[in-house]
């Protein structure tokens, strides 16, 4: 590294830290207004059903109900995720599209009587044929969806970089394989909540369990036709969103629009089915890959289908589709890519962004087909990767620009920590399995989801005008993921002070513009913004001393918030007698040795009057010509490599993930406790995904699982050991060159386990997960002994 | 969610308890834990008028009593309990291992025994080991008490003997003479929070350590509308020497006693042939507890 950091790169205790373990920092479910009441909504019991009447006499009769909505009392305005894509309305209103569909909104007096009368409102349905998976949506004369979907396709793409078909003679091996995974819930801990309130004005505020506070406030103000600046969205602390949180939903419009109806504020809770039948979570996918390489293990070409199960709606399904097929760009260098994908829609709850947006299942197949071909020219699947892997500055066959890429330095680092050489060359127990993997990821989206040259975030820092401190304020989405230390550090380094005279103020969009906590932007994104900020206020109190010190500005700097002045402490006996004197009565004030930030600060305060640093950020123009070039581009990429070694009992298909070893490379880690978290939870997501969850479904297209019983993620009993490695590159486009490991980190999970499986048992799992039972039927298939 | 309105009552003893059950009821639900009460209250799946606390009846006795060969356990007592409590896991280590598996340590320090058993659901954990044991319990009501053999207790899915105005107020275990040892095996998709795909629980009596089976029992859980005996797999073992391949062949004969079915948990013929694994690494485990096979 280039320089010494103050703060970045430590490992101080996150600035929310004290609220969360105390109990003390507060969810939009904790919220209460005055005169506040309490929303339900009405969820449809068929997938698919035309609604024929709407009957509410019996639920407004009931005591304690304020208002009962129905499809005809709400605007027609259709809203949605990508605005070419807008397809859903606030409550449904010919038609119910899946079973959990909202058809009514009650507010009532106490939760208990909203839910009592949501079960009062009667609805007439015609039921109608369902299609509850993608063969059956995309079959000749399946039932439609949506008028604006023929044949029920939501979205589809049609990619080549390179030649595939010349490049096929050229390959001297070439595997077919195909994966199916499952529709899955995003688990996180915090089921979504929101709380509307309109004040006197006519000015709406919405408190909201939602990573994108900014795109919430742009669908609020287009569906209730209100100008933006009426409508103000803020975010408290968010108990995980994953993706599923990251767009606006019927439930918090339908709460606005019933605080509109009566005049008070009302807040609606989601329970954790209504967590499922909302879904936005990881689609089904369903890929088939034909992937080519010489035999001296040189990649040569990919043809990749794909079909995404999106459920009812868009939501992000577009985006989905393209990130399917982008994502296996890198981090190989594959010059010959063709990519067909079909995003589909069917009568289930609509699927959309996960951790990992759209690409963890694709890689989870093509990194075991990287594997079997390894295996099939007689070669280490790691050497395989390494002569195939990309380096900084390669850009992929479809445009992205691999700015700053330690792929090798992962590779090499979990190589070495996990002892791969030597436990693939030793005979191991029966069952007993290791294998590898690699990926990459976005360090946020290249471009906004509506079209617009809009910078993505702005920042404003502030100095405390009585001196010492500096605010931060920031539009950005702290779910969990730890945004606001992020904020914190990066405006701490750059004015070289400690990271308790910052305070940060965020996820209003009141404070500033940011589109949100998704594509694992905010590090990138906000923290540029922050620091461009930060610099601002510390070049406007430089200036404000050196004018007064006789001394050049740029010659002046803050260590660990003391005053140097090239190199050397510095103190102003004027400006600390100033400060004395202002200060009469007050107790620990600076005494000696150099200036404070305190001090210089008031002092610039007195000089200047209000300093306020602004900083923004905006990519710079991304990606190729082609359609959908869009979708994939970030001015940066992070990348990791994991190995997976398991256990699996060959009697009854059992799988214990023992211990997984990851590198990522995050570029500049900010706050290394925090890498390492992000990668182990990214870790123990992939390990849920590849053995337990699933959402499923009868064959009325309900959910049967819609609890954290029978929806299974891991318990710490099941968690393997994690070792994070930290792999550090400096990115150009980052601040203090860092980037993303929000996401990043899910790629390789899933094939390490399935590539250690098939170590283990020489099982080839295609469908996820891999459950005992699916497990040991591919035992049973290759005619183990029993 | 709240739970909805009901009148509560706590029992002082077992014979209050009783009379707050007499003439109650399906009116009338038992809390000890509440761990499957208070849930399914707020799913809305229950409505007691009434509710009626045993938790004080458990007032500072010991878990696990012993009077000679008779061990007799508080139906009150947790499965945190039960899970440590030393004579269990000296003596029925099985039963000790069966309330280890249930839930979570949170559950595990609410859950009583008498709960999963009294819920009578195939998937209980302990009713296998119990079974094994040739266990019995104690219903007490107004009208007085009686013992019934656990193996006669379970009738159905969530059904038992147990009347709606009866309390189980004990569960007896007659300790077999010889040299015992037992085991209790949970196939699950994961180590906790877990409701069985298939358990087996199996105790072997031997004459003397290395000697023959005096007495086999084996017990299943999660593959019929009860938890069940597979007594035509027990019979292949009693009075003959223990050897590996008689295990096998009982586990088989175990997994053609049970009667599994299709949920969205495994399949029938899974589950079938899990009670085979299950069953021969419970025989196994059992006797080399009790001193047998090498």
């Amino acid at each position: 590294m280039s320089r010494e950091f103050q703060v970045l790169g430590g490992r101080a205790p996150r600035v929310d830290a004290r609220d969360k373990v105390t109990g003390r920092a507060l969810y939009a479910a904790d919220l209460k207004r005055p005169g506040m009441l309490f929303g339900a909504l009405v969820h449809s019991p068929l997938a698919h059903a035309r609604i024929v009447r709407v009957n509410a006499d019996r639920a407004l009769r009931l005591p304690g109900v304020k208002a009962v909505l129905l499809g005809k009392d709400v605007p027609q305005v259709r809203f949605g995720v990508s605005p070419a894509r807008y397809d859903e309305t606030v409550l449904a209103q010919d038609k119910v599209r899946y079973a959990g569909d909202e058809v009514a909104a009650v507010a009532a007096v106490d939760a208990e009587t909203a839910l009592a009368a949501a079960a009062l409102v009667e609805v007439e349905y015609e039921e109608l044929e369902a299609v509850l998976d993608a063969p059956a949506a995309m079959a000749p004369g399946a039932p439609k969806l949506h008028d604006m979907y023929p044949g029920n396709i939501c979205a589809e793409v049609h990619q080549e970089f390179g030649d595939v078909a010349r490049a096929r003679g050229q390959a001297e091996v070439i595997r077919q394989d195909t994966f199916t995974s499952k529709m899955q819930s995003g688990a996180f801990l915090e089921p979504q909540c929101a709380l509307a309130e309109f004040d006197h004005a006519g000015r709406l505020t919405l408190w909201s369990a939602t990573q994108t506070p900014h795109y919430v406030q742009r669908t609020l103000a287009m569906v209730l036709g209100l100008p933006e600046h009426r409508v103000r969205v803020v975010k408290p602390y968010v108990g995980g969103g994953f993706g599923p949180k990251a767009s606006a939903s019927s439930m918090e419009i339908a709460t606005c629009l019933l605080a509109r109806a009566t005049g008070r504020p009302v807040k609606t809770v989601f329970s954790r089915e209504q967590v499922f039948l909302h879904g936005r979570a990881r689609h089904q996918f369903r890929h088939e890959m034909e992937t080519g390489i010489r035999r001296d293990g040189t990649l040569v070409f990919l043809e990749h289908r794909a079909v995404l199960d999106g459920g009812a709606f868009a939501s992000f399904g577009i985006a989905t589709v393209y990130y399917s097929g982008s994502l296996l760009g890198g981090p190989y260098r594959l010059p010959n890519m063709k990519y067909d994908g079909w995003r589909v829609v069917t009568n289930k709850p609509a699927c959309g962004a996960q951790r990992g947006h759209g690409a963890v299942h694709a890689r989870a197949l093509f990194e075991q087909q990287l594997d079997l071909l390894a295996e099939e020219i007689g070669m280490d699947p790691i050497e395989l990767r390494l002569k195939n892997v990309m380096q900084a500055g390669d850009v992929t066959c479809n445009d992205l620009n691999m700015s700053s890429l330690g792929m090798r330095e992962c590779i090499e680092a979990v190589r070495a920590d996990c002892g791969w050489d030597e436990k693939r060359l030793e005979r191991r127990p029966a069952g007993r399995g290791i294998g590898m993997a690699c990926g990459f990821f976005v360090s946020g989206a290249g471009y906004p989801i509506y079209r617009s040259r809009t910078p993505h975030c702005t920042v404003r820092v502030r100095v405390d005008e009585n001196g010492g401190g500096v605010h931060v304020l920031s539009g950005a989405a702290e779910i969990g993921q730890g945004s606001d230390t992020m904020l914190a550090t990066i405006t701490a380094e750059a004015l070289g002070i400690p990271l308790d005279l910052v305070t940060v103020f965020s996820g209003d969009t009141d404070l500033a513009l940011d589109l949100g906590a998704y594509s694992s932007r905010t590090t990138l994104m906000t923290g540029h913004a922050a620091k461009e900020a930060a610099e601002s206020v510390l070049r406007q109190i430089l200036e404000a001393l050196a004018r007064a010190a006789g001394e050049p500005a740029e010659d002046f700097s803050f260590v660990r918030g003391l005053l140097h002045l090239r190199g050397a402490p510095y103190l102003n006996e004027a400006i600390r007698a100033e400060f004395q004197k202002e200060h009469r009565g007050f107790g620990g004030l600076p005494a000696e040795g150099p200036l404070t930030f305190r001090e210089v600060s008031r002092f610039a305060f007195l000089e200047r009057g209000l300093i306020i640093g602004t900083g923004q950020y905006r990519p710079p123009p991304l990606g190729g010509g082609f359609k959908g070039a869009a979708v994939g581009t970030s001015p940066a990429y992070g990348c990791s490599a994991q190995v997976a070694e398991v256990a699996v009992d060959l009697e009854t298909g059992q799988v214990k993930v023992l211990r997984i070893t990851g590198a990522h490379d995050c570029g500049q880690a900010v706050n290394r406790t925090q890498v390492e978290g992000q990668m182990h939870g990214s870790m123990s997501m992939g390990h849920g995904e590849a053995l337990y969850e699933q959402v499923l479904f009868d064959a009325r297209g309900r959910i049967q699982n819609p609890n954290l019983s029978d929806y299974k993620i891991p318990t710490a009993l099941d968690s393997p050991e994690l070792k994070a490695l930290i792999v550090e590159s400096h990115e150009p486009n980052g601040p203090f060159g860092a980037k993303e490991v929000g996401e990043g980190g899910i790629m390789p999970t899933i094939p390490a386990i399935l590539n250690a499986i098939r170590d283990a048992t020489g099982v080839v799992i295609d469908e996820l997960p891999a459950t005992p039972e699916r497990v040991l039927a591919g035992i049973r298939k290759l005619g183990r002994p029993r | 969610m709240r739970l909805p309105m009901f009148e509560f009552a706590e029992a002082e003893s077992a014979a209050e308890a009783c009379r707050m059950l007499a003439g109650a009821g399906p009116e009338a639900a038992l809390l000890a834990g509440g761990t499957d009460l208070l849930v399914r209250m707020k799913r809305g799946l229950l409505c007691p008028q009434r509710v009626v606390s045993i938790r004080r009846l458990r007032a500072g006795r010991p878990a696990v009593a012993r009077d000679g060969a008779r061990l007799t356990i508080d139906p009150l007592a947790t499965m945190t309990e039960i899970a440590a409590d030393p004579l269990l896991r000296e003596a029925c280590a099985n039963v000790a291992a069966g309330a280890r598996a249930v839930g979570s340590p949170l559950i595990r320090n609410l859950a009583t025994l008498g709960g999963n058993l009294a819920s009578a659901r195939p998937c209980a954990d302990t009713a296998p080991p119990l079974l094994t044991w040739d266990a019995s319990v104690r219903l007490e009501s107004t009208g007085g008490e009686r013992s019934v053999p656990l193996h006669d207790f379970f009738t159905g899915p969530g059904a038992s003997a147990l009347r709606l105005d009866e309390l189980l107020v004990a569960v007896e275990i007659e300790l077999p003479a010889g040299s015992s040892g037992s085991a209790f095996f949970k196939l699950g998709q994961r180590a906790a929070l877990e409701i069985a795909i298939a358990s087996a629980a199996a105790r072997i009596t031997l004459d003397r350590p290395g000697g023959i089976v005096l007495e086999a029992r084996i017990a299943l859980g999660s593959v019929a509308p009860v938890p069940l005996r597979a007594r035509a797999a027990e019979s292949l073992l009693a009075g003959r020497e223990p050897r590996e391949e008689l295990l096998a062949a009982a586990a088989a004969a175990a997994a053609r006693e049970a009667r599994p079915i299709d949920d969205l948990r495994a399949s029938a013929a899974y589950r079938r042939e899990m009670v085979a694994v299950l069953v021969r690494r419970a025989l196994a485990a059992a006797l080399a507890s009790a001193g047998g096979g090498q």
